[in-house]
């Protein structure tokens, strides 16, 4: 699908989702993304994984749903209008949900535009930040999407 | 021709017949004058020959064709059937089951040839064949003759008179029979259509048309089926019941049908199929009855038999052919009765009409206060109820297939170990899901083991203890509502629980001074601790220590649990209780602080309505007092860390939920009802809860988490 749409826009560029979540911009290869839902009630799974908020019905299937903010360490989420439900479809955990405060656009990076220097960055998800993209004047966190669900099970 | 289509087919059936060969060679071994056993024998292996053959797995024919020999000598009272005999056969049909796991592996037989064997089921055919010599009849020679001759033949393919080499079942074979008795002629006719042909299909049709004057069909290669589809190269045969005496007018009428380009035909009779089957090359029937007969007898079989146990260098060769594989066929298949097919027709077209009607009030002014609304809603309630009950019949299976390859196993054990056992088995129509049936048979086979092995005593001690010198392990199984129960029971040795207790105390499992204030129950648990074997040496029957752990891992996996109950010198009873089913629960919905969670029904004992004052402590614990029983209290909101109510009511809902012999009663706040729920998955990264075992969508679309009883305990 990806390589499709690659081929209608200039050569080796990605296609990114721009999410807020905080102040923060972060960007999610579109190629893992399923699907984009409106915040709906989740429910919660006792004795889970703390940053894992519950699940939810997605058209008929249950899916786990991630607290994107608690595992970064940042504040709890505040449901708000705006806030969606990104669901990832992962080769090793299947489908997970991450809650981000809001999806803002879609933006294409090509590998000039993207600093993959960031290991030396002392931030808790640096794990799973696998980049930093340059789109014009904004910053933008890459998440390494196959390590989101992936870095759960070791914790 | 491809046969790679008949692969399926052809796994099924092998497994189906190796089983009733099992079975009847078992009786056989009781009985051996019993000539409906031996005819039943014959049949069997007559059919592994046949079916052996078209597929062109050559050294499976070849074995099974060799036993079918010794079986067609037995059934002529040529050859007595002794324990050696029996032993040698069962060490055989090991071989064949190989050949089929290496079938379904690659879709190949693999490489073993199994020539030992074959020497030995020829050793025995010696031995048969002096007296036959003795009576000099050439008419009981007559088969064997000619299927060596087949034999020495079946490498090449020969284009002629493929009518002659029909895969012929029992089925048509008793028609045969039935169409000479009340007079009638059987003729068999390959047709070859042009190659050119567009339409095979059709003119098939054509031609069963033209014969369908003259007299019926009663056979076809390929099936009917088969060739409706086109599946079938540029010939075909059919096999004509008629009365008429003369074939050529039958033979004008398929040739006149347009793009046929030739036929072979003749007069069959049923013992054509009966002795020489599919891979019969010989062009007439009639010229081998009177053949080589002398040809006979001792040939292939110098040399006696040296091999006793030939069975560890066919398995080794068969995993090594079995690594080059091609590409495994294990398909999972059921076979479902047409009935229960039929009846999911209908319900599903009922589903169809209920739609409809829905869609023309949905049109009507009056919408969807409409009385007639709801009669369809109850109407589609009822229908979806229906569905849901034809398709689990069809995926429902008796647990025969899995259980009755146990009576050869306890035999087997038997003579290994030296104690006289006998497998007594009831309920084997017991039916469950096919999941489940396919996943039993190991634990199962493992309960049994452990019964002849550790279980039975040696006839001395048993003489001793003053019981029959013959040990006895049951096998129960029957369905007790929504569960399954199998018992595995014997009247051995029984748990020596202090000697258990020794050893918990030794592995350091438990210190001395605890385990003197265990229950029984808890220190026969201890046996289903991972490597906790009670074998004194390790025999390669059991005795490894990786043992009852699995086997109780193995049945919770699908749901399940194991209980044992034993008396120290008068037995154990193992008693494995399963689901009915997986997808599709009854269940109670209730509510623990605004959260909703489903329990299975059948886990479900009573509903009490329990005023706190009679809550009492034992051990610091919550516990009620119920008709005589103790039941421990479970908070559902504390387990599951919800919010905490402000305040306690004065009574409280307590649901008794019971799993084995253990009662505990779930305190929740509210009861919602009852429910069908299906069973969802948590996904991957929260599959493993221990409280929570699946989740379920609710009618409003919200999901509600289902509640793991049997992690109460």
């Amino acid at each position: 699908m990806s390589s499709y749409e690659l081929s209608t826009t200039e050569e080796e560029k990605r296609q990114y989702i721009v999410v807020k979540i905080g102040s923060e911009q972060y960007g999610l290869d579109i190629s893992n993304v399923d699907n984009i839902v409106r915040m709906q009630k989740i429910t919660r799974v006792p004795k889970s994984p703390e940053h894992y908020r519950g699940v939810i019905n997605l058209r008929g299937e249950v899916v786990p749903v991630m607290s994107i903010r608690r595992k970064m360490g940042l504040s709890d989420d505040v449901f708000t209008n705006a806030s969606r439900i990104i669901i990832l479809k992962l080769e090793a955990q299947g489908s997970v949900g991450i809650v981000v405060d809001e999806v803002k656009e879609v933006v294409s990076l090509g590998s000039d535009d993207i600093d993959r220097n960031v290991q030396n960055t002392n931030r808790e998800d640096s794990n799973f930040i696998n980049g930093i993209g340059k789109n014009g004047e904004e910053l933008i966190s890459l998440f390494d999407v196959d390590k989101i669900a992936d870095e759960v099970e070791a914790a | 021709m491809d046969v790679s289509q008949y692969l399926d087919v052809f796994i099924d059936e092998t497994s189906e017949h190796i089983q009733s060969l099992s079975d009847n060679i078992m009786e056989l071994e009781k009985e051996p004058e019993n000539k409906d056993v031996v005819n039943e024998i014959f049949r069997a292996a007559h059919s592994l020959k046949g079916m052996a053959g078209t597929m062109g797995f050559k050294r499976m024919q070849h074995l099974t064709h060799d036993m079918e020999d010794v079986f067609s000598e037995v059934r002529n009272d040529n050859i007595k059937v002794n324990g050696n005999m029996i032993d040698l056969l069962f060490n055989c049909l090991d071989a064949i089951e190989n050949y089929l796991e290496n079938v379904k592996a690659t879709s190949d037989e693999g490489t073993e040839e199994n020539e030992a064997l074959i020497k030995q089921l020829n050793a025995f055919l010696e031995g048969g064949d002096g007296s036959v010599d003795a009576e000099s009849s050439d008419s009981e020679e007559a088969p064997a003759a000619e299927d060596k001759k087949e034999e020495a033949s079946s490498g090449e393919e020969s284009g002629e008179a493929e009518y002659l080499s029909m895969p012929v079942d029992d089925g048509i074979r008793e028609k045969m029979k039935e169409a000479v008795e009340s007079g009638q002629n059987l003729y068999g006719v390959t047709v070859h259509i042009d190659k050119e042909c567009l339409l095979k299909a059709a003119r098939a049709f054509l031609v069963f048309k033209a014969v369908e004057d003259f007299g019926e069909i009663i056979a076809y290669n390929p099936s009917s089926q088969d060739i409706e589809d086109e599946n079938f190269e540029f010939t075909f045969s059919i096999i004509i019941a008629a009365e008429t005496n003369d074939l050529d007018p039958v033979i004008k009428a398929i040739e006149a049908v347009s793009e046929i380009e030739s036929t072979d035909s003749g007069k069959v009779t049923p013992e054509d199929y009966e002795e020489k089957k599919e891979e019969a090359e010989e062009k007439e029937p009639e010229q081998e009855a009177s053949s080589a007969p002398a040809t006979a007898a001792p040939a292939p079989s110098a040399a006696p038999a040296a091999k006793e146990s030939p069975k560890a260098a066919p398995a080794a060769a068969n995993n090594a052919a079995a690594s080059k594989t091609n590409k495994p066929v294990a398909t999972r298949t059921v076979r479902v009765d047409i009935e229960k097919l039929d009846s999911l027709m209908n319900q599903v077209s009922e589903l169809i009409i209920a739609k409809n009607s829905l869609v023309s009030i949905s049109a009507t002014d009056q919408g969807v206060n409409n009385q007639s609304f709801h009669e369809q809603i109850e109407y589609l309630e009822r229908i979806t109820t229906g569905l849901h009950e034809s398709v689990m019949k069809v995926r429902m299976v008796p647990i025969e297939n899995t259980v009755n390859k146990f009576p050869r196993m306890i035999r087997d054990l038997s003579r290994k170990l030296g104690k006289p056992m006998e497998l007594y088995m009831s309920g084997e129509d017991t039916e469950l899901d096919r999941t489940v049936v396919d996943q039993i048979g190991d634990p199962l086979q493992h309960l049994l083991r452990n019964s002849a092995d550790h279980g039975i005593e040696s006839p001395e001690v048993r003489k001793e203890r003053g019981k029959p010198e013959q040990g006895s392990i049951f096998l129960t199984a029957f369905q007790e509502g929504n569960n399954v129960i199998i018992q595995v029971r014997d009247d051995g040795n029984g748990i020596d629980i202090d000697k258990v207790k020794q050893k918990a105390v030794e592995r350091g499992i438990v210190t001395p001074e605890e385990a003197e204030n265990l229950s029984k129950k808890e220190i026969i648990n201890f046996l289903f601790m991972p490597s906790f074997s009670m074998a004194k040496e390790i025999t390669d029957i059991s005795g490894r220590g990786v043992g009852l752990d699995v086997v109780k891992s193995n049945i919770e996996a699908l749901g399940g649990d194991v209980e044992v109950k034993s008396e120290f010198g008068q037995g154990s009873t193992f008693t494995v209780r399963l689901p009915l089913t997986l997808a599709i629960i009854q269940a109670l919905m209730v509510e623990v602080s605004d959260e909703k969670y489903a329990i299975a029904l059948g886990s479900i004992q009573t509903i009490e309505n329990v005023p706190v004052s009679e809550i009492k402590y034992v051990q610091a614990k919550e516990v009620i007092h119920l008709r005589g029983l103790v039941i421990p209290l479970i908070r559902l909101g504390q387990l599951l860390d919800c919010e905490e109510k402000d305040e306690e009511p004065d009574n409280l809902i307590v649901v008794i939920v019971k799993a084995g012999d253990n009662y505990a009663g779930i305190v929740v706040d509210n009861l919602i009802g009852q429910m069908e729920v299906v069973i969802k998955s948590l996904g991957k990264v929260l599959e493993n809860n221990k409280f929570i075992s699946g989740a379920t969508i609710l009618g409003d679309g919200e999901v509600a988490l289902i509640i793991d009883v049997n992690a109460m305990f």
